[in-house]
């Protein structure tokens, strides 16, 4: 007896007509028990109907198919960010609730400090006006320079900001994943390690270090970085299969 | 194995943050020197709840590491060699 003329039994074991779910998608008891109380008894009805809402929505005449089918917002997305939102509202309660305030003495605003710094997420930027040593003395003016160190400092954080600005025009980051531009990851990689190694230059005085080893490092170790991330990231594209990605989201094209 | 991870993440996380709040009140002596690992206030001068405090945070420190590194790296270990000499006896 072939497949194709055992119409009227019922089939259990999912290779039929797929009215009949597979064996391996079927809920075991223990499964569906689990289910029926608490908070898997909740997350199952939202999956459930979100997965039933979809499935409306497919099913009206006036639905236009997309290319990315995500979860809602209601509940999914708004469930994690609620969660995401309590573990930090949390910790900030936690720490300032456990933990000793912090009481130092009063600042007094008639003594100028021993060192003066920004703030530490500014110390790049500072950093940038000690590029004194870059500034070039040219021989058709006599050995002399053609603009003050200062003012040679000023405009290296107009350089660099630039650079950042136009990163993005240069490419519009069609890729997902590293992996995807090498090169382009490369050079965002000495940008984050030129960032830091800008700022350890700015506290020169405080590091341990040759301060004019320092000020090479500080260029050296950026094309390092971007050398070792161009050779790892180009020997994991060997075989990765991020083609399918790229077709998976066709509503970013590339370019 | 997720829920492993979870598990171990707890312990680190319950762990760190007992051990970085008693620290903080009893191994601080100034914010602007060595914090959360600064000197220890002297022996003859702590009451009994600062010794149990101390012993606490000794507790919550150990429970921190160990904790992680059960979930993470002992208990997998020891169902990978299950697996191994269930296979090799089968």
């Amino acid at each position: 007896m072939s497949e194709n003329e055992s119409d009227d039994d019922a089939r259990t074991d999912g290779s039929g007509s797929g009215i009949v779910a597979p064996d391996d998608e079927t809920p075991s008891w223990s499964e569906r028990k689990e289910r029926t109380q608490g908070l898997s008894r909740l997350t199952y009805e939202y999956f459930e109907r979100g997965r039933r809402e979809d499935q409306d929505l497919r099913q009206q005449s006036d639905y236009v198919e997309r290319d990315v089918l995500a979860f809602p917002a209601w509940p999914h997305e708004m469930m994690r960010n609620l969660a995401l939102t309590s573990f930090f509202v949390g910790m900030i309660l936690f720490v300032s609730a456990a933990l000793p305030p912090e009481m130092p003495n009063p600042a007094n605003s008639g003594v100028t400090p021993a060192i003066i710094l920004p703030d530490w997420y500014l110390y790049w930027s500072f950093g940038l006006l000690k590029l004194g040593p870059l500034n070039p003395d040219l021989a058709i003016l006599g050995g002399s320079k053609i603009m003050a160190d200062r003012t040679y400092g000023v405009l290296a954080n107009v350089v660099v900001v630039g650079f950042v600005a136009i990163v993005p025009f240069l490419n519009k980051g069609s890729a997902r994943r590293p992996v995807e531009q090498p090169f382009w990851a490369a050079v965002g990689m000495s940008g984050v390690v030129f960032s830091f190694t800008i700022a350890a230059l700015s506290i020169k005085n405080l590091i341990p270090m040759d301060s004019h080893l320092l000020f090479d490092l500080t260029f050296l170790l950026p094309v390092v970085s971007a050398t070792i991330t161009y050779a790892v990231l180009k020997t994991m594209r060997e075989g990765y299969m991020f083609t399918l990605n790229r077709r998976y989201y066709r509503l970013r094209p590339p370019k | 194995m997720a829920d492993e991870f979870m598990k171990g993440f707890a312990a680190l996380m319950v762990g760190g943050l007992g051990w970085m709040t008693i620290a903080g009140w009893y191994r601080t002596p100034s914010f602007e020197g060595a914090q959360l690992i600064g000197e220890a206030p002297p022996a003859e001068s702590l009451t009994v709840f600062d010794t149990a405090a101390l012993l606490l945070m000794d507790a919550f420190f150990w429970f921190a590491i160990f904790g992680c590194l059960t979930f993470w790296v002992v208990l997998p270990i020891v169902s990978e060699l299950r697996e191994y000499l269930d296979e090799r006896s089968a």
